[in-house]
């Protein structure tokens, strides 16, 4: 009685385990934090007063809510997929800021040089 | 190398799939921004950015193939089109950097030459003005020099007016002086050739003779006392006889006797090279030759202070 009783409760053991993994798999809250920090970061890079670089942060945005619902509506996977679009318009909207401000750097570096050889012709 | 790889999975793709299965826009879009980017600078500047996006194009393309309609599938072959663009972006972006620093590498190179072509214009200038400031010291100097000359000559012109006026002051003392003891002794006059000193032929000579009296020599002692203090001036002494004789004879008589007044003139210090005898014969009579008094007054020698 003893032993069966022994087994019994390491069967038990491992059944509640095993059910609390899957249970945890299956309840496993959506990692959105990839999505907002780079939205954060398009943000701070000033994308919002950069035209293309905002349509992809409103993208961003607009996928992150997207993926917020089909995870409440337990679409878990398709919320998964949906996190990687706005994580990759969030990604490219911190790059296109970037890019702007290196571009207009560049251009009044070029212009720097050409006014300061005409002005010392 | 990769845009290939690319293109032979597409090609793969496509030659398994054919027309039977269209790919989603999604993937089109990604293969074209694939493109796109390989086609730029991403590949020369950002291979890993390019690579990133080839990964993702690859996991779109392999969906693709396993789930042609599937959500997963238009997600990832978003993501890929995604990438790609970002590679692009990057390209573009590290393009615009190299622009950027080569502008500025330029820019400063631009400022070294012209801060060293300041530096020697400036040199240059400070050149030519030390140059200049030389020449304006020199000239200074020249004109200092040139004043201090000026100045040392016109006190020096000064100092010989004023000499010259002191001389000819003591001059025309020392000859009123002079006129004055002369007029004591013998007979003074003003003439246009000079002062004229009279001495008579008598006092002077024996008749048809040349040597002095030993009063004579009193006499032009005290005469040549008067004439030393006007050392100065030219002196002339003429002998001069009466019309009696021929005129060689007096003329020969008129000239000893000048010459024995002028030696001895010159024996009491008078300047030899200031004083000259002529002798005048009979021909510039002062009074008659008919009488004895004119004839006394004829017989003269005269001693001509010249102005």
């Amino acid at each position: 009685m003893k032993h069966v009783s022994k087994i019994g409760i390491m069967v038990f053991a491992v059944a509640v385990v095993a059910t609390a993994i899957v249970a945890g798999c299956a309840n496993a809250p959506l990692r959105t934090e990839a999505s907002t920090s780079g939205i954060r970061a398009a943000e701070e890079a000033g994308a919002a007063k950069v035209p293309q670089a905002s349509l992809h942060l409103q993208l961003a945005k607009e996928e992150l809510e997207l993926a917020k619902g089909l995870a409440a509506k337990g679409e878990k996977e398709k919320a998964a997929s949906m996190l990687l679009r706005a994580e990759a318009d969030a990604e490219l909207a911190v790059v296109l800021s970037h890019g702007d401000a290196e571009k207009s750097e560049a251009m009044a570096a070029v212009e720097r040089v050409r006014q300061l050889r005409q002005d010392n012709q | 190398m990769k845009t290939l790889q690319f293109l032979i999975l597409v090609t793969f793709v496509a030659l398994f799939i054919g027309c039977a299965t269209v790919a989603p826009n999604e993937l089109v879009n990604a293969r074209s921004a694939y493109q796109l980017a390989s086609q730029g600078s991403a590949e020369q500047l950002v291979p890993a950015e390019l690579h990133k996006a080839h990964e993702a194009l690859v996991l779109a393309e392999q969906s693709f193939l396993k789930d042609p309609d599937s959500q997963k599938t238009k997600d990832l072959a978003y993501v890929a089109q995604r990438k790609s663009e970002q590679a692009g972006a990057l390209g573009a972006m590290a393009a615009d950097k190299a622009s950027k620093d080569k502008a500025n590498a330029d820019f400063r190179k631009k400022q070294t030459e012209i801060v060293k072509q300041g530096k020697q214009d400036l040199s240059d200038s400070e050149q030519r003005t030390a140059a200049a400031q030389a020449e304006i010291d020199k000239q200074a100097a020249v004109k200092e020099v040139k004043d201090k000359s000026d100045a040392e000559f016109q006190k020096q012109q000064a100092e010989i007016v004023k000499q010259g006026r002191q001389d000819l002051s003591d001059s025309e003392q020392r000859t009123a002086a002079a006129v004055a003891e002369l007029a004591a002794i013998a007979a003074v006059k003003e003439e246009e050739r000079g002062l004229v000193v009279t001495l008579s032929g008598g006092v002077l000579f024996r008749s048809a003779e040349s040597t002095l009296l030993s009063s004579a020599k009193v006499k032009l002692d005290q005469v040549a006392n008067a004439l030393l203090a006007v050392r100065a001036r030219n002196l002339i002494v003429e002998g001069h006889t009466d019309s009696q004789g021929s005129a060689s004879y007096n003329q020969g008589l008129s000239q000893r006797r000048a010459d024995a007044v002028r030696d001895y003139l010159v024996q009491r210090g008078y300047p030899t090279d200031r004083i000259q005898a002529r002798g005048k014969g009979k021909g510039s009579p002062i009074a008659d030759n008919a009488s004895p008094e004119g004839r006394a007054n004829n017989r003269r020698v005269e001693i001509i202070i010249e102005r």
